[in-house]
C-alpha cells in the first residue's frame, strides 16, 4: 500500500512540475484554427529567438520586467493567424546565425537585415519592412559626417556581426570603429563619452532615443536600403506559412498599422 | 637457469624488452601532432591562412596586455600581501577589505564596474576637484585642465589592463603572503637579532626565500591571467578573442577561426607554462 501511495505522489508531482514547466513565455492560443486561406500549423509550439537587447524590435520593459516590442506582437499576430503558439526564447546575438543554420529555433525575430551572404547558411521571409542606417550621437555633437570621417578622435560604436558593422567598416576608417557585443553596450559609451557615434539602424536608434530622452539624436543618414525579415533555418516550411501571414497582413494594413506603431514607418 | 625477474619480463602490449607504449606521453604526441595539423593548415589552405594572417594581430594585443597587467599585479600583490601580514590595523585591514571583496567579485563583472562605473566616477572626482581649485585659485591652468580632462585620455585597453591588475593583484596577495608566512619565525628574530629593523629584514632575508618557494603558483597566475584576458572582448578591445568574434560573424566560417584561435592561444600558454617550468628549475630551493 505504501509503495502504491510513493509511486503515485512521485506521478502526481512530476506531472505539476512538467506542466508549469510548459507556461514559460508562451504566448497565442493553442487549439482553434487558423483564419481562412491561410496554412494551418495545428496548435503547435514554434520556439522564437530573440536578443531582448533591441528595442523597438525586442527588449525587456524595465517597468514589467516582460518582453516587449514589434517581434513580440507582431509574431503573436502570426501565430493568431495561422494557429501555432509561439515561444519566445532569448539568444545572444553572437552565434546566432551558425544556430539558425543548425535548427536550433523554428525563427529569429530581430530586425534582421536580409543579406546574399546570410541567405546562403538562413532562410529569410519575405522583407517586411525596409529600414536605413544612420550615425547616432549625443545631443550637444556638432560635427558632420564628413568631419566623422576625417577626425582621426571620433569613434563609433556597433555591434558585432551586423551589417552595420559591415557599413560602419566601410564608411569609416577601420581604426575608428570599435565593435561591442550589442547595442546597448554601444550607446552606453556614446552617453559615457567613450566613443562619438553609433552606426546603427533607424528604427532601433529612434528606440534607443526614447529610452534616453534628450540625451542623443540622429546625426546623419548613411544608408537608406536595408530590407530587414525573419529568419528560419534552411529549408524551413515554417517560412511559406509566415510569408503567407505576412501577405495578409500587409494586404488588410495590420503591418502597416504595427510598424507605425513601433517606429518602423512614420 | 636464468632468473626472471618481474622487471625483465614482457609485458603483454610491449614491442621489444625495453619499448612499452603505455609509459609514452600520448597526451603531448597527440597535442603536438594536432598542432603540426593546423599550422600545415595555416600555411596551405587558404581559408586558415587568412584567419591566422587577421588573427595574429590579435595575438600582440593579448600578449601586450597581460605582460603590463600581470607587472602590475605583482606590484600590487607584494605590497598587499605585505599590508596582509603586517601588524597594523589600518593597513591589514584596508588590504583584507580589497583581498576579500575583488576575491568575490567574477572577472567579467570586474572589468565592465571598472570601465563603465569607477572610471567616468573619477573622472567627475576629477572635473569636481578642479572645478572646487579654481574657486579657490581662479584662472589658474592646472586646475582647469582637470576640470576639462576627458574620459577619452584613459582608453579602454588601458582600463581593462587596470581592471585585469586589480582583480589578479588580490590573487597575488594571497600568494605573497602564504610565502612569507611559509618562512619559519626564525629567519624573521634572527634579523632582527642582528639590528635590522622590520623592512630590512623583510627585504633582505625574508623576501628573497619567500618569492623563490612562490614562483608556481606566480607562474600559473601569470597563465591564467593570460586566458582572462579574452574577457576584454566585452570592452570592445581588439585582442585575440573580439578578432576571433568579428571573424566569425563577418566570414561565417566558424570550424576555422575557432581552430586557429585554439592553436594560437594554446602556442602562448603552453610556451609561457616552459618559461615558467625553466624559470623554476634555475630558482628552485635546494632545502
Amino acid at each position: 500500500m505504501k509503495k502504491v501511495l510513493f509511486s503515485l505522489s512521485v506521478i502526481v508531482i512530476a506531472g505539476i512540475l512538467l506542466s508549469a514547466c510548459g507556461a514559460a513565455a508562451s504566448g497565442g492560443t493553442a487549439g482553434g484554427q487558423s483564419q481562412a486561406g491561410l496554412p494551418d500549423l495545428k496548435g503547435k509550439a514554434i520556439t522564437v529567438a530573440v536578443e531582448n537587447a533591441y528595442p523597438p524590435f525586442n527588449s525587456i520593459d524595465s517597468t514589467t520586467n516582460k518582453g516587449v516590442g514589434w517581434d513580440y506582437e507582431t509574431t503573436l499576430e502570426i501565430c493568431k493567424r495561422l494557429n501555432c503558439v509561439a515561444e519566445f526564447k532569448q539568444a545572444a546575438w553572437d552565434g546566432i546565425f551558425p544556430a539558425m543554420a543548425a535548427g536550433e529555433y523554428d525563427m529569429l525575430a530581430d530586425g534582421v537585415t536580409i543579406t546574399e551572404e546570410r541567405a546562403k547558411t538562413v532562410d529569410f521571409s519575405t522583407p517586411y519592412v525596409t529600414v536605413g542606417q544612420v550615425l547616432l550621437v549625443r545631443n550637444d555633437e556638432t560635427s558632420t559626417l564628413a568631419q566623422f570621417k576625417s577626425d582621426a578622435q571620433k569613434l563609433v560604436g556597433t555591434q558585432i556581426g551586423t551589417t552595420n558593422e559591415i557599413v560602419a567598416k566601410k564608411t569609416f576608417p577601420d581604426k575608428q570603429v570599435q565593435s561591442f557585443d550589442d547595442f546597448g553596450a554601444a550607446v552606453l559609451a556614446l552617453l559615457a563619452n567613450d566613443i562619438d557615434g553609433v552606426v546603427i539602424d533607424n528604427v532601433s536608434a529612434a528606440g534607443f532615443m526614447k529610452e534616453q530622452a534628450g540625451k542623443i539624436k540622429i546625426g546623419s543618414q548613411i544608408t537608406s536600403d536595408e530590407q530587414l525579415g525573419f529568419v528560419f533555418p534552411p529549408k524551413s516550411d515554417l517560412k511559406t506559412a509566415v510569408n503567407a501571414a505576412l501577405a495578409a497582413m500587409k494586404a488588410d494594413g495590420t503591418l502597416d498599422a504595427l510598424n507605425k506603431k513601433w517606429g518602423l514607418s512614420q | 637457469m636464468t632468473t626472471e625477474t618481474l622487471d625483465n619480463r614482457k609485458k603483454p602490449g610491449m614491442i621489444r624488452d625495453d619499448i612499452d607504449p603505455s609509459k609514452w606521453a600520448w597526451w603531448a604526441i597527440i597535442l603536438i601532432g594536432l598542432g603540426i595539423a593546423i599550422a600545415f593548415a595555416m600555411i596551405f589552405i587558404p581559408k586558415y591562412n587568412e584567419a591566422f594572417i587577421y588573427l595574429v594581430q590579435g595575438v600582440v594585443i593579448t600578449l601586450r596586455v597581460t605582460i603590463i597587467a600581470y607587472i602590475l599585479a605583482t606590484v600590487i600583490g607584494l605590497f598587499v600581501g605585505l599590508a596582509r601580514v603586517s601588524k597594523n590595523v589600518f593597513i591589514y585591514n584596508a588590504a583584507t577589505l580589497y583581498v576579500e571583496i575583488v576575491r568575490g567579485i567574477p572577472m567579467i563583472v570586474l572589468i565592465l564596474y571598472f570601465a563603465y562605473a569607477f572610471i567616468p566616477i573619477v573622472i567627475e572626482g576629477i572635473h569636481g576637484l578642479g572645478n572646487l581649485a579654481l574657486m579657490v585659485l581662479p584662472g589658474n591652468g592646472f586646475f582647469t585642465g582637470m576640470t576639462l580632462y576627458s574620459i577619452r585620455s584613459i582608453p579602454t585597453e588601458l582600463r581593462g589592463i587596470m581592471a585585469l591588475a586589480v582583480g589578479y593583484g588580490a590573487f597575488e596577495a594571497e600568494v605573497f603572503r602564504a610565502g612569507i608566512i611559509s618562512i619559519g619565525k626564525g629567519q624573521m628574530e634572527a634579523a632582527k637579532s642582528l639590528g635590522m629593523t622590520y623592512l630590512q629584514s623583510m627585504r633582505f632575508v625574508i623576501l628573497p626565500q619567500a618569492v623563490r618557494r612562490v614562483l608556481p603558483p606566480l607562474g600559473n597566475d601569470f597563465i591564467a591571467l593570460l586566458k582572462d584576458s579574452a574577457l576584454l572582448t566585452v570592452l570592445a578591445i581588439n585582442e585575440l578573442t573580439q578578432l576571433s568574434r568579428l571573424r566569425r560573424a563577418s566570414t561565417f566560417q566558424i570550424f576555422e577561426t575557432f581552430n586557429v584561435v585554439a592553436f594560437l592561444y594554446l602556442s602562448m600558454t603552453l610556451t609561457l607554462s616552459a618559461g615558467v617550468r625553466w624559470l623554476e628549475k634555475r630558482l628552485r630551493i635546494e632545502e
